[in-house]
């Protein structure tokens, strides 16, 4: 295992539970996970997969019932000053006070702030100088969510955690805070950050973690996750008998075959070959390599075993 | 630590004034029963206490209590707090940011009642740090109680209702003296009386206790004071673990 200095953040076989006795339900049941400085690791997960559950440990919001959090190589409680200083949080919901105006809520946030960026230069930051004498209760969801992102931006953090950043922003605002995103990685910074697009994962991130029912079942590059994953070609059933596949599984399931394969380009050449040959038509034919979107489903609905040797998070403690 | 609460009570006093409702409740309120002043009978002490104690006391139950109060539930209900807490500030610099535009205004609204009460012709303050430690004592103690009321208020209308038992409770003591004699030493207990204890000795020099009309001397008005902040400083304690006990800082479900 790599010293815990070399990770800004480092978390290792977490569970949080809430309530107890028969009430008690384990919200985050087992999690490892490490973000280095420069990196993006996004957390994707449908809604009540657990992720704010685990973020929440992770700014210092709440205690975990087991398992260990280090940011920047501290404890996020009992070194609360330091890794405050040292990270930005943005929460998936907050508020600001509706009566004072965008410049007011950035200088009283910057009030907070051991080292504070210029008001004028946070207003920069998320385009919002045009917007800076406008009350906030008079904002749209989207310019609230950059006020809020500026306002975690205001002590220059070494380690951000994001949880659904996005959300709310039209396509052009969002666009525009991954290149923020971006360019606060190539500073070095290192991000953790959870959504439930999958755009925004496969743009953004180094590595990502998919989590479902509290765990994560699958981790590591969006090449690793597709990689270990079959393509899918499906057909309307020809007449002729289909010739035996390089496939993992063929389902002639109704009046459709299904093929998964591990090499789409040479499973499909076979198919396609021996159909050229026999002057068989294959209607309706599609053909897809393993996407994050595939999978994030499969994961949703429980199809993806979490055992998965190459991507299993115990396998990247490891390493 | 201060730079984090001046700054933020700073963004609390806007707050304040860009919300006409709380100016009349901060300002305009605790002002109001200065105008009892000169409907006393006459210019001494037993004639001018009650009505400077309520003086002081519309000032801490309004910037202070009841300010603090639907702020603290405004705020835990818009997620400001949530976010706050995310934060460098502290628990206790947000909570000390948000009461101290309200006990500033205690001190205040005190330098104007001993300015009104001298022009009208009361004797000014015998001994002001008693008067001093005494209102810093119920600053402290009733934006305790404005916390632990929070925790079981719903939302900001709410508060017109939650808010009434502690307001009861402060306003009570200063009834005494129509109450007979044998209830006087439990009544003295409650804080609106230690509050008007501590203004007859330590402001116009006369002896403690609802009835009392003998003079004390500036020697002797330690002394005399001590059971009355001795109380203010009990409720104080009760206020703190009251709040201690129930606050919580998340919108209530």
């Amino acid at each position: 295992m790599q010293s815990d200095m070399d990770a800004a953040i480092d978390v290792h076989d977490l569970h949080r539970v809430y309530g107890s006795g028969n009430s008690a339900f384990e919200a985050v049941r087992g999690v490892s996970l490490r973000v280095e400085p420069g990196s993006i690791h996004s957390l994707l997960g449908v809604n009540g997969a657990g992720k704010t559950s685990l973020l929440e440990v992770i700014e210092g919001l709440a205690r975990p019932s087991a398992g260990s959090v280090r940011v920047l190589g501290l404890d996020p409680i009992s070194d609360r000053p330091e890794v405050r200083r040292r990270a930005g949080v943005l929460l998936q919901r907050s508020g600001f006070s509706g009566d004072l105006t965008v410049r007011e809520t950035l200088a009283m946030w910057a009030a907070t702030v051991t080292d504070p960026r210029p008001v004028d230069e946070s207003l920069d930051l998320l385009d919002l100088s045009g917007r800076a004498r406008v009350r906030m209760r008079a904002l749209s969801g989207g310019e609230q969510r950059r006020v809020d992102l500026a306002c975690t931006l205001t002590g220059r953090p070494e380690v951000l955690m994001l949880d659904e950043p996005t959300t709310g922003l039209d396509p052009e605002s969002r666009h525009r805070v991954w290149e923020l995103i971006r360019s606060l990685r190539e500073d070095g910074v290192a991000i953790l950050v959870t959504t439930h697009y999958l755009e925004e994962a496969e743009a953004l991130a180094d590595r990502i973690s998919i989590m479902r029912a509290g765990r994560i079942v699958l981790s590591g590059t969006h090449e690793e996750i597709v990689a270990g994953q079959p393509c899918l070609i499906s057909f309307r059933t020809p007449d002729r008998e289909v010739p035996p596949l390089a496939a993992t599984k063929v389902d002639r399931a109704g009046s459709r075959t299904i093929v998964e394969a591990d090499d789409l380009q040479q499973t499909l050449t076979t198919l396609l070959a021996w159909a050229h040959q026999y002057g068989v038509r294959l209607d309706d034919l599609t053909a897809r390599a393993a996407s994050l979107e595939s999978i994030f489903l499969d994961v949703a609905e429980d199809r993806v075993a979490p055992t998965d040797p190459i991507t299993h998070p115990a396998t990247e403690m490891a390493r | 630590m201060t730079t984090r609460v001046l700054g933020l009570a700073r963004s609390n006093v806007l707050l304040m004034r860009r919300n006409l409702l709380t100016v009349v409740y901060a300002v305009v309120v605790p002002l109001l029963p200065l105008a009892l002043l000169t409907t006393a009978p006459d210019r001494t002490g037993v004639a001018g206490a009650v009505f400077v104690t309520l003086v002081l006391l519309m000032a801490l139950l309004f910037p202070v209590y009841y300010n603090l109060l639907s702020m603290f539930v405004t705020r835990r209900d818009e997620l400001v707090l949530k976010r706050l807490r995310s934060g460098e500030a502290t628990d206790a610099e947000i909570i000390v940011s948000m009461a101290l535009p309200g006990a500033t205004l205690v001190f205040v609204v005190a330098g104007i009642a001993v300015v009104v009460a001298g022009v009208l012709g009361f004797p000014l303050p015998t001994n002001p740090i008693l008067l001093v430690i005494g209102l810093l004592l119920t600053c402290v103690t009733f934006a305790a109680l404005a916390l632990w009321t929070a925790a079981w208020t719903k939302n900001a209308e709410a508060a017109q209702l939650t808010s009434a038992p502690v307001l009861m409770l402060a306003t009570f003591g200063v009834t005494r003296a129509a109450f007979p004699e044998g209830a006087q030493q439990w009544l003295d207990l409650l804080p609106g009386a230690a509050l008007e204890d501590l203004v007859r000795v330590a402001w116009f020099g006369v002896e403690p206790g609802a009835l009392g009309t003998d003079a004390v001397t500036w020697a002797a008005t330690w002394s005399e004071a001590l059971p009355a902040l001795g109380y203010l400083l009990g409720w104080t304690i009760i206020g703190a673990l009251l709040a201690r006990r129930a606050m919580t800082w998340e919108p209530r479900g």
